[in-house]
């Protein structure tokens, strides 16, 4: 199975939002992180940053709901999700039909645009400094998504118990 | 724009209500679904063969055809759901685009509602043609226009239906998916829509305050009102015990930032000051108070649509939630 995903590692962001820009320029051209397919979510108070890009689900909502099939799987392509922006109509039904807070609406070429991987060679991943996002074939990151799991329950356990 | 900073403490302070569908989409719903609620009203009004007086009306000539007004009243659902439409489109980031929606009928609950609203706008319309033009050679006796018109009135349930099936499709805002709230929507259709046609009729004349045809419009609209309140307890009751997400969009609505719009706009606008003017029109048989009844009742409507639409929270994701349970865990410690 040749499938890749993106994997974030919460623990390793330092909340730079190097990737944010990173993605704005290969995508768009411009420095603009409000334009850039990935987004880091934090929690400031306690200095907790989760970089969100496309999970590029199994079941998409945002595949299902997309009124011009603009919305696809390219299963050539590491059956990744795309939008085909010569298709998009930006009826954002897609922003609101995904749970992960993905895709979002470019204000400037007034459609929705996601994650594609920048085809194949994710620039988020080569420019973050900590490695926090990898890109790495699906069947080895369920193993080592059930460890981190596993690692994590066990930690706040141990917190919880004091 | 800066990073995305979330609230990990859930309280009705912080919540995040989905910002993609605002004021555009909620005209859209509240036309489509007032448009659509009123045909079915006008046209079982017109199978019935209520008396009407179509003498009140004045006449107006078009291209030197002289329009026959007698039915305008009772069936001009189509053009409210014709101008309610482009609101869709005004809303979309590429407008013109929006034939690619109608090309892929099959693709989504977007793509079904342009198929839906065209076929109810197009039979509609030329049913409402049919009654204005007088030209014999259109046959507007024959039986046969029952089929256009049946289909119309499928349509039209179709149609006030959709609106809330559109919301209930994205699946991933717990207080929209809901069977309840197609049913809502086109309780909220059929009591809008009466009102509608009971305030064009009394306004143009052709029911007059006291007629039977108008008792029996307003017994109706009265039961669509109270059944709309049922549906609307049943659907936010169900939402708040549905998820942590859809108890924070009950909350969020009635007693968060949207408490205004819940209680004055859909509360008080949409249900009280209706049944209670209606009540005192009828002891004094006062008309003037009946039509604002009916204003109330219409603004009502549209606040029911704003306030579903911005009280629409996402699903959590489990990572989110194990954020919050590490922030509390720091917070503790």
């Amino acid at each position: 199975m040749d499938q890749k995903v993106l994997v974030v590692d919460q623990q390793k962001c330092t909340g730079c939002r190097q990737c944010e820009l990173v993605c704005s320029v290969y995508h768009t051209g411009a420095s603009n992180p409000s334009r850039s397919r990935v987004r880091v979510v934090k929690w400031e108070q306690v200095g907790i940053y989760l970089p969100m890009t496309c999970n590029h689900c199994e079941k998409a909502f945002c595949v299902e709901v997309c009124p011009t099939k603009a919305c696809h799987r390219e299963p050539e392509k590491e059956n990744r999700v795309v939008i085909d922006r010569n298709l998009c109509i930006g009826c954002r039904t897609c922003i609101i039909a995904c749970p992960f807070g993905q895709p979002f609406f470019d204000a400037q070429e007034r459609v929705t645009v996601k994650c594609d991987y920048c085809d194949g060679d994710p620039q988020c991943v080569a420019f973050c400094n900590v490695k926090a996002i990898s890109f790495v074939d699906a069947d080895r990151v369920q193993m080592a998504k059930k460890r981190e799991a596993a690692n994590k329950l066990a930690d706040l356990l141990k917190q919880a118990r004091g | 724009m800066g990073t995305e900073s979330v609230q990990p403490i859930r309280s009705a302070k912080y919540f995040r209500p989905q910002q993609e569908w605002k004021e555009i989409i909620a005209i859209y719903l509240y036309l489509a679904g007032m448009g659509a609620g009123s045909f079915i009203i006008g046209i079982l009004v017109h199978w019935m063969g209520a008396e009407l007086n179509p003498l009140s009306i004045p006449f107006i000539e078009l291209f030197g055809v002289r329009l026959d007004l007698a039915k305008f009243p009772i069936l001009w659902g189509p053009i409210i759901v014709s101008i309610g439409a482009p609101f869709l489109i005004f809303d979309l980031g590429i407008k013109w685009r929006f034939m690619y929606a109608c090309l892929n009928p099959r693709t989504s609950w977007v793509a079904r509602g342009f198929i839906i609203l065209s076929i109810f706008i197009v039979l509609g319309l030329l049913i409402l043609a049919k009654s204005l033009f007088p030209f014999k050679w259109l046959y507007p006796e024959s039986g046969l226009w029952l089929i256009p018109e049946g289909i119309a009135f499928a349509f039209a349930f179709g149609t006030a239906l959709y609106t809330g099936i559109l919301l209930k499709a994205t699946k991933s805002v717990p207080l929209w998916n809901t069977h309840l709230l197609p049913l809502l929507f086109l309780a909220s259709a059929l009591s809008t829509g009466s009102m509608s046609i009971i305030l064009s009729t009394l306004g143009t004349g052709l029911l007059s305050y006291n007629s039977e045809g108008m008792k029996v419009l307003m017994i109706g609209e009265q039961i669509c009102v109270v059944l709309e309140g049922i549906v609307l307890y049943l659907f936010l009751s169900r939402r708040y015990r549905a998820s942590e997400q859809g108890k924070d969009s009950v909350r969020l609505l009635m007693t968060g930032k949207l408490r205004y719009v819940f209680w004055q706009g859909i509360i008080l606008l949409g249900f009280v000051f209706p049944i209670v003017l209606e009540w005192i029109s009828k002891y004094y048989h006062n008309s003037a108070l009946l039509f604002i009844a009916g204003l109330s009742l219409l603004t009502g409507g549209f606040f029911l649509r704003l306030g579903v639409l911005h009280a629409g929270i996402k699903d959590q994701i489990p990572m989110q939630r194990l954020m919050e349970i590490q922030y509390d865990m720091k917070r503790v410690h």
